[in-house]
């Protein structure tokens, strides 16, 4: 009996030695996750194991194939974050700027070709065929919006001129459903918007401004200011994440959604992003024993383990779609203790894989290590259209 | 001759539960399972987390399985396998200051 009393004792002291030291194993200097100016060691070996995906179409098609089996988004959204990641990279590392840019064009016009010949259900969830989009005919924001501001990405690293048109064309196409929308609320799904496509949306026709001279800037602080009065939840201060087109909150502030979203206002109004991405800093983001992640809703808000939370792990209330995205919102605002307290959490948790100086988390997938890949390069890339230096 | 020559191997004969060999041994057990399951490529299988399947070679049921048990072995090594073995230590230490004590207070001839 004693001796497993002493057993025990040991057992339980050995716990709580060890405990805290566990994140010690896992963390690193954030240098080794992003760095100024230049690339970061971890941000060139996640983009190696993406440039191998677009040079092995194999490989890729198996990557998509596991993907698309769960969500069709993700498929796109993987091929978003990559083109805005390597738009930041090729300015960070001017001599890689021909190898990114020619990865850049074969995304896009493969991501084209496939939208005009699948059609734009390609790459939603099947449940938008279930009901007709109250706006004829169908557009979906998630898809302009993020396709143009791939498109203007690219052109802000460097002109194409086949791809001015083709910019025009869509930010005509949002700009003119903003101006006939009662409430400036566009659809994503059939009667279904949500606050992330806006915001991307967004930040595309101001990036259009940029290069092409024209001026939006009236849309966009009207858009804001009704964000502000109608969008926002009242307990927590945060921009909701869906809501039909009428203004009524579908779902509310989501850890999955508002990271991005602070980052996208970002280049549209600096002080209401960062107050955004502070409360949601407040509200969603914990470091426990050293590690950092993220809660999907604030105490103030109930909602289901979805699609975009991921799955919630109960105690603690970790979502790993929040958690992931809280890297861009961490990186955007340059909050280092979050961010080298979460790096910790992935080193411990995602299961990192390297093979030949390629990393990909095993946790992850395409589109969870693109939007990683984001996080460790943003910047460079709205810095240059705020600082309207000429393209 | 085989059996008897693993049973006189220190670290398979059966020790006392709670132990310092027994915790070193349970360490062990631990990180080899740990190390098997690793080389066997489970770990692949961990993308059940995000909801998207490990593999498309074996059917979901059977992946979120393997999935589940490279999560728990690896979370028992780089969690538990400390533990245990600084239990172990802790206990060692603790013992051989007992015998000292026992051996300074005991009868003086």
């Amino acid at each position: 009996m004693k001796r497993i009393l002493t057993g025990l004792a040991a057992l339980v002291v050995a716990a709580i030695i060890w405990l805290p030291c566990l994140h010690l194993l896992f963390i690193r200097p954030l240098s080794e996750f992003r760095q100024d100016p230049g690339l970061s060691s971890k941000a060139r070996q996640l983009a190696a194991r993406h440039l191998q995906l677009w040079t092995e179409p194999a490989l890729r098609e198996q990557e998509l194939k596991k993907m698309r089996a769960s969500n069709a988004e993700w498929d796109f959204m993987g091929r978003s974050y990559l083109v805005w990641s390597l738009a930041n990279m090729a300015l960070r590392d001017p001599p890689s700027k021909p190898l990114y840019l020619q990865t850049m064009d074969q995304i896009i016009d493969e991501t084209r070709r496939l939208e005009k010949q699948e059609g734009m259900y390609f790459f939603l969830m099947p449940y938008a065929k279930e009901r007709h989009y109250l706006v004829q005919p169908a557009h979906s924001l998630f898809l302009d919006g993020e396709i143009a501001l791939m498109l203007a990405a690219r052109r802000v690293v460097e002109e194409k001129p086949e791809y001015k048109p083709l910019l025009t064309e869509r930010v005509n196409v949002i700009v003119e459903r903003f101006q006939k929308s009662p409430r400036m609320l566009l659809e994503s799904y059939p009667d279904e918007c949500w606050m992330f496509d806006h915001c991307v949306a967004l930040d595309a026709i101001k990036m259009a401004d940029y290069l092409d001279g024209s001026d939006h800037s009236a849309l966009i602080r009207g858009w804001i200011a009704m964000a502000k009065q109608k969008l926002v939840h009242r307990d927590s201060g945060l921009l909701i994440s869906s809501f039909t087109t009428d203004g009524t909150p579908m779902a509310g502030p989501e850890g999955s959604s508002i990271w991005m979203v602070a980052h996208s206002l970002q280049l549209l109004d600096e002080d209401f992003a960062r107050d955004q991405y502070q409360r949601a800093r407040k509200e969603l983001g914990e470091i426990t024993l050293g590690f950092g992640y993220a809660h999907e809703w604030p105490e103030s808000w109930k909602g289901e383990a979805n699609i975009d939370s991921g799955p919630i792990i109960p105690g603690f209330e970790i979502s790993a779609g929040s958690s992931g995205m809280a890297f861009i919102g961490a990186g955007t605002f340059g909050d280092g203790k979050f961010l080298t307290s979460l790096a910790a959490t992935l080193d411990f948790a995602a299961f990192p894989s390297r093979t030949g100086g390629r990393l990909k988390y095993c946790a992850s997938n395409q589109v969870g290590d693109a939007a990683l890949l984001y996080a460790t390069t943003l910047g460079p890339l709205w810095q240059k259209v705020k600082t309207g230096g000429k393209p | 001759m085989i059996k008897l020559f693993w049973q006189r191997l220190a670290v398979f004969q059966r020790a006392e539960f709670l132990s310092a060999r027994d915790l070193l041994q349970r360490a062990g057990a631990i990180s080899v399972l740990f190390l098997v399951a690793h080389v066997a490529g489970l770990r692949e299988f961990t993308s059940v987390l995000n909801g998207t399947v490990g593999s498309t070679a074996v059917n979901v049921k059977l992946g979120t399985f393997l999935a589940a048990v490279y999560i728990l072995l690896y979370l028992a090594s780089v969690i538990l396998v400390p533990v245990l073995v600084l239990a172990a230590l802790m206990l060692v230490v603790w013992q051989r200051c007992v015998r000292k004590e026992e051996n300074f207070s005991g009868p003086r001839t």
